[in-house]
Order: structure tokens, then C-alpha cells, then sequence
């Protein structure tokens, strides 16, 4: 056969067609054979925003949905792109109205007020996953009828956790310590927040100050106001703040000079906001570096922890998305769990915090896809029904380890 | 000499200028263990990159699948590598075919569509971010714990040894081969050059084919480096990679008149790595880091495209000077003293 232009455009198409399908239906019931087989009602289309897609922690809370939600619920998702500004959530969710969304729930927190005012306006169900609005915001929003609610940790479990994990390093006999802020110059209120917490636990020594400040309240305003971390802007007589990292762009020369330097002052331990593993693992690989993550419960962060490169883990479970699930699609039903006033949920859940491989394996083993802690008998009640808002808080405030799996 | 000034002066003004800045704040350019490793690293993918996108770029084709060709080979390399358990040798030899037959494939597509090629390789991106996340799922290809796949990037002399082989690689086959001679023939006058028989599609490919393999060797370096690849961009994510080498690339083009274009892109990465050894030491925020970079490339742009006002402002002002002084004025008209070929990577 003559291969003419034309057989080889039809065969590029084809081509692409096949490949950008194989890439896009990854989120969707069409890869899901058994997809809508809960209560047989219609199949709820609920779309997800993403700012991370390829981390082991967004693909475990995507698993969960798309391989364990959608085979025991009527529900279809559509998962975003990866949404690097605002102005991408912005145009995912336009994607989003106009593809007839029913829900949407967002990982994605750029500009969580446009995404809420533009659900509103849509008349399509929106709510915070593993994150939580702040006071000001839940004051604006609270009352506005498609806005479901936050479920995850607050800033102040943020705040806690960085102080935990610093204290913990702290109490370790560690001195020499470099922070990772990863999302800290995008203004991400859950990384400030955990490295705020970090600096107030350093600074609860009395020679110890960030930016003049000891409090966290204020230490948390020099970070808002220089959107980075300043190494020169810690002092101490007892600790040494030996380098700071924090996201831009990976294959940028100043971002690996950086890296390596903040290797190369050999601190005892990378105090990190998130991802830590991920982006220092390979570079203290064969040093006795550390590293302190807010992150989750995975494989490759086990894999990490049995090496000795992950020393603590503050980890989000990969069910622990459960509730949210439930009160949204509540919610589509004609059954929305409101608080008193009728307004939106804010309820926290915190971490899981791991210091030993065996601990780790513990609490990876309690929670998988094939069996996560929020099942399908754990959710349903919740769901179609009109619970009240102290029953479903009191279900998600038993978020703890030992509430739900020990 | 001169030529020797005109290519070793921003080189060297970048170096004293910048080790000035450090001392001045009490750092030092060179200042962590893993200098050598970080001069030699940078080096290495800036100056491959900026080759890669200058080959299809001198011959007027803007190239925006580079770094989908280096996401889209490293995958495959570090996917097979880590699947079969063998080490960095078959990664590196596998993702840098991958790089030629992604490249060559781009090239292909170019010539058999004949439409614009900025048009062309941004369906291509398209094409191969898609393809990297058919295969990933979407999921980082993570090997951080393998020290084998990670050991190649921690080496000085590996490095150098990429930056020895892939400037050779490069002079040889456009400096030194028919593939190099039809290419700038294509070049400097297509209509000629095709009536004289030069095979202008043929060369396309190859050139394409070779600006692949670049972006697979650099695709090696990066993955090796972080220990995974972030396989899920898609939507032009992978674009960023490319627009590292624009500021070397123009530096490497104008240096590349006083000397070899090559050698340009080895200066012009030079310049770029020191100055990120810079930002580091000197502990910039990444916001004043991009700043400072966009400064310096609008601000080069700007330079190449007004050199020749530049040069007719300095010569007016020097002969005035010579006119105060009792000189008498030039018996010639003015020409510009410098027998320059410009390159295609300039602002022109």
C-alpha cells in the first residue's frame, strides 16, 4: 500500500485520539466497568480540583475516589488537570459548569473565594477537601446555600503539626535545623501555617526569635508579609536555621543550587511543609540528614521511613476524604447537612503521626483502597438521609488512629 | 585577540561581577561541597538544552516539544530501567534513542504536514505529555531510594564528561560532517541550497532527530538528579524546561561571533549556572530570582536588537572625542569593524 499524506494524518489522528483518551478517562467511570453499582439511583457527576496530580498523597486520595467511592456509590468523577494559580482553577471550574458538574470538590486552594462565589452562582454543590477556609472566609461564605462545607485539618491543626514536629526534633537533642517550605511563596495558608508552627516551637527557647518575633501569631505575620522564610531573619543562641527551601520551578539551576545548598549545611534535620521526601530524598540519600514531613501515609513514604531518610511523619490517611464525600453527595440528594443557622460545615480533622517504620506499617496496613477506614457502611448512613450536624460531626471528629482502626 | 575579548568578556564580567556581589555580602560563589557537582550540572543541561532549541531555531523552527521530549524519554528510560533492574547504562542509552526517535518523529510530522512548525510542535507536546501520562497513570516514576539510577547525576565527572561528549557530538556533525554543511547552506539561502540538490526535509529530520537526543540526554540528567519524574503535566507543563536556555541561548549566539556558536552555548550556560550559584549564595527569594532573570533577558534582547544604534552612538561619541583631541576624522565611511556572522539565535 502507497503510504500517501493522507493515510499518515488519519494514522497520527488515530493516534492521538487513542493516546489523549487513554490520558483523560484516568479519573473517570469509563475506565470502571462496575461504576454505579450503590443504590441505583441516577449517577452523580461530581468533579474534583487538583493542585497536585502526580504526588503519592494526591494519587492515594484519587484511588480512593475513583476506585473505591465510585464502585459502592452512584457516582461518576472528572478529575482537573493540574492546577498550578488561580487562574487555572478559575478555567476548571468554567470546565467544570459547563459540563453539567452536579458537586465539585476541590484539593485546590489558589483562590478558594472565586471558586465558591463562581460554585454559587452555577447552583453547583461545592466543598474544601483536607483543608479548611479561614475564620474570615467561613464567616463570608458560610450562609451561601451550594457551599457544603470544610473538612480537614484546620490552620490550627496546621500550626499544630509544625509545632509538634519541630518539638518532637527538638526534644530529640537536635539543633541544626533547614526548613522546606514548599508552597510558601504561593501563599498556601496550610504550608505558612506548618512552618509558623515549626518557628514558634524553636522559639519557645528564650534566645531564640524569627524576625524579632517569639509568638506565633507574630512570627506567622513576618511570614505573610515577606511571602518566603529569611534565614537571616533567625537568631538564636541555641539553634541554627542552616538553610531554607521552597517550591518554584525543579529544573530551574538557581532552585538546585539552592537544594544543594541547603544539603550542604549539613543540618540535622529538614523540617518540611509538605512533600519533603519527595523533594529532598535523593539529595540526603547517604547522609545522616533527617527529614521531618507533613505529608502521608504511602508506599514510597514507608519505603523512606524503613531507610531512615523519613524520621516523622505527620500523615493525612488516604480515606480520610471520606466524610466530605458523604455530606457533599448528601447534599446532591436534597438532604445538606447544615449547622445551626443553617450554615456550611467547618469540622477538623488532624494527622496520624508515625516516628517508627513499624508504627507506619500499623497505620499503612489500616487503611487501603480495598478496605479503607471510611467504607461504604461507614459513609451511608450519612448520605440521602437527614442526619443532624452533631451526629455527622461527632462521626468525623473521631478521626484518630485508634478511634477508627486500633 | 579581539576574538578571544569578544568571547571570554561576558563570561568573565559575570564572574567578577557576581563573585564582587558575594564578597560584598560576606558569601562565596563556591561555597557549599557540591559546587563543582552543581557548576558542572548546570552547565551541562543548560548548554544541551540551549543547543537543542538553537538547531531547529537558527533554521526558523520554533521547537516547543523539547521538554516534552525529555519528560516522554525519561519515563521510558527510567521505566524500563527500573522494571528490569538495570542500572543508569541501559537508562542512559534508553532514554537517549528514545530522544532521537522522539525527535526524529517531531521532525517527520513537521515535513509531512508542512504546516508552521510552532503550530506543529505544540500538538506534539500535547502528544507526548499525553503519552507520558498514559503510562505513568499520571504518577511520578519515583526511584529516590535507588542509588544506582540516582548515582549518575551526583558525579562531577560524569557531568563533564556529558558536557565533553555532547559539545564533540555537536561539532562534529554540524561543523564537520555533510549533514552540518547542507544544514548551514539550508540556513544561509534555502532556495540555492535546495536547487544544488541539498535534501532540505531529510536534513529537517535529522536536525530534529539530533535536538531530541539532546533533550533525552537532559531528560537523564534531571530524572537522575531528583530521583523521579513528574510525568503528569500536561497542557503544555513541560514547556518550562525550554525556556531555561532562552537567556543562555542568545548569550551563547552572541558569543558564538566572537568564536564557535558552540562554544557560545557552553559560555552562555556558564553565565546562567553561576548566576543560579549566585542567587543561591546570596539566599534571593525566588520571586526576586525571576525577576532578575526576566531583567536580563529583556534587557540582552533589547541590547541585540539595537547593536547597531549602540555601535553608531559609540563610534559618533568616539569621534567627537577624537575631533576635541586634534585627530582628524576617518578618511573611510563608517563600517562596522567587526566581521561578524550572526547567528539565527540572536534577537533578530
Amino acid at each position: 500500500m502507497k503510504i500517501t499524506r493522507s493515510t499518515t494524518l488519519a494514522a497520527l489522528a488515530a493516534l492521538g485520539l487513542t493516546l489523549g483518551t487513554a490520558a483523560c478517562s484516568s479519573g473517570t467511570a469509563a475506565e470502571n466497568d462496575t461504576a454505579a453499582a450503590g443504590t441505583g439511583g441516577e449517577t452523580v457527576k461530581m468533579c474534583v480540583l487538583v493542585s497536585d496530580a502526580t504526588s503519592s498523597e494526591a494519587l492515594g486520595f484519587k484511588d480512593y475516589y475513583t476506585q473505591y467511592i465510585q464502585q459502592n456509590f452512584d457516582v461518576e468523577f472528572v478529575y482537573s488537570e493540574e492546577l498550578a494559580d488561580a487562574d487555572a482553577e478559575k478555567r476548571a471550574m468554567e470546565s467544570f459548569i459547563a459540563n453539567n458538574c452536579r458537586a465539585i470538590i476541590s484539593f485546590a486552594s489558589a483562590d478558594r473565594p472565586a471558586q465558591i462565589e463562581m460554585a454559587e452562582s452555577a447552583g453547583i454543590y461545592y466543598s474544601v477537601a483536607t483543608g479548611t477556609l479561614t475564620d474570615e472566609q467561613y464567616e463570608m461564605f458560610k450562609d451561601y446555600q451550594y457551599y457544603v462545607g470544610a473538612i480537614g485539618p484546620s490552620l490550627d491543626v496546621e500550626l499544630q503539626a509544625g509545632y509538634d514536629m519541630a518539638k518532637h526534633f527538638v526534644d530529640e537533642g537536635d539543633t541544626r535545623f533547614a526548613i522546606y517550605g514548599a508552597g510558601i511563596p504561593y501563599y498556601i495558608d496550610m504550608h505558612i501555617y506548618r512552618t509558623a508552627g515549626m518557628l514558634a516551637a524553636l522559639a519557645e527557647d528564650p534566645s531564640t526569635t524569627y524576625g524579632g518575633a517569639k509568638e506565633f501569631g507574630d512570627i506567622l505575620g513576618v511570614i505573610m508579609r515577606d511571602g518566603t522564610i529569611k534565614v537571616d531573619q533567625f537568631a538564636s543562641d541555641v539553634y541554627e536555621l542552616t538553610g531554607y527551601q521552597e517550591v518554584w520551578d525543579f529544573d530551574d539551576s538557581a532552585w538546585q543550587a539552592n537544594l544543594a545548598a541547603v544539603v550542604s549545611s549539613k543540618p540535622d534535620v529538614i523540617l518540611a511543609a509538605g512533600t519533603g521526601f519527595a523533594v529532598f530524598g535523593a539529595a540526603v540519600s547517604g547522609t545522616d540528614i533527617a527529614i521531618g514531613d507533613i505529608d502521608a501515609y504511602t508506599d514510597e513514604n514507608a519505603k523512606a521511613m524503613e531507610a531512615g531518610s523519613l524520621s516523622y511523619l505527620a500523615g493525612k490517611f488516604t480515606s480520610s476524604t471520606g466524610p466530605i464525600f458523604a455530606a457533599t453527595l448528601s447534599a446532591v440528594q436534597g438532604h445538606p447537612i447544615r449547622g445551626e443557622g443553617d450554615t456550611a460545615l467547618a469540622l477538623e480533622q488532624g494527622y496520624w503521626v508515625a516516628t517508627s517504620i513499624d508504627q507506619f506499617n500499623e497505620f499503612l496496613a489500616a487503611d487501603t483502597i480495598e478496605s479503607p477506614v471510611y467504607d461504604q457502611a461507614a459513609l451511608e448512613p450519612f448520605i440521602g438521609t437527614d442526619v443532624s450536624y452533631d451526629d455527622f460531626a461527632a462521626f468525623v471528629s473521631k478521626y484518630s488512629f485508634d478511634e477508627l482502626a486500633g | 585577540m579581539r576574538r578571544v575579548t569578544g568571547a571570554l568578556a561576558i563570561p568573565v564580567t559575570v564572574f567578577v561581577v557576581l563573585t564582587a556581589l558575594c564578597s560584598i555580602n560576606g558569601a562565596s560563589l563556591f561555597g557549599t561541597d557540591d559546587s563543582l557537582l552543581l557548576l558542572t550540572r548546570g552547565v551541562a543541561t543548560t548548554m544541551l538544552t540551549a543547543m537543542a532549541l538553537a538547531i531547529n531555531l537558527n533554521s526558523g523552527r520554533f521547537d516547543f516539544s523539547l521538554g516534552a521530549m525529555a519528560t516522554l524519554s525519561s519515563v521510558i528510560g527510567a521505566t524500563v530501567a527500573i522494571q528490569t533492574g538495570s542500572g543508569i547504562v541501559v537508562m542512559g542509552g534508553i532514554t537517549v534513542a528514545v530522544g532521537v526517535a522522539l525527535g526524529a518523529f517531531s521532525g517527520l510530522v513537521y515535513v509531512l504536514l508542512g504546516i508552521s512548525p510552532m503550530v506543529c510542535s505544540l500538538g506534539i507536546t500535547l502528544l507526548y505529555e499525553g503519552v507520558s501520562f498514559a503510562i505513568t497513570g499520571g504518577a511520578n516514576v519515583s526511584f529516590l531510594l535507588d542509588g544506582g539510577l540516582t548515582s549518575f547525576s551526583k558525579s562531577p565527572a560524569a557531568m563533564a564528561a556529558v558536557i565533553a561528549v555532547g559539545l564533540l557530538v555537536v561539532v562534529l556533525l554540524f561543523d564537520q560532517s555533510r549533514f552540518g554543511y547542507d544544514y548551514r547552506a539550508l540556513i544561509t539561502g534555502q532556495g540555492p541550497a535546495v536547487a544544488a540538490g541539498i535534501r532540505e526535509k531529510r536534513n529537517a529530520v535529522a536536525a530534529y532527530a539530533i535536538s531530541g537526543g539532546l533533550m533525552g540526554a537532559v531528560g537523564l540528567i534531571l530524572a537522575s538528579q531528583m530521583g523521579y519524574i513528574e510525568a503528569g503535566k500536561l497542557n503544555f507543563g513541560s514547556i518550562g524546561i525550554m525556556f531555561t536556555a532562552f537567556l543562555p541561548m542568545f548569550v551563547g549566539g552572541f558569543i558564538g561571533r566572537y568564536s564557535n556558536d558552540k562554544l557560545g552555548y557552553l559560555l552562555g550556560a556558564l553565565c546562567t549556572t553561576l548566576l543560579g550559584l549566585a542567587f543561591a549564595a546570596l539566599h534571593l527569594t525566588s520571586t526576586v530570582q525571576s525577576i532578575t532573570n526576566a531583567l536580563l533577558l529583556v534587557g540582552f534582547l533589547l541590547f541585540l536588537s539595537n547593536e547597531d544604534k549602540l555601535a553608531r552612538l559609540w563610534r559618533r561619541v568616539a569621534r567627537r572625542d577624537r575631533h576635541t583631541t586634534g585627530h582628524l576624522p576617518p578618511a573611510s565611511p563608517d563600517v562596522p569593524a567587526q566581521p561578524i556572522v550572526r547567528t539565527g539565535a540572536t534577537a533578530s
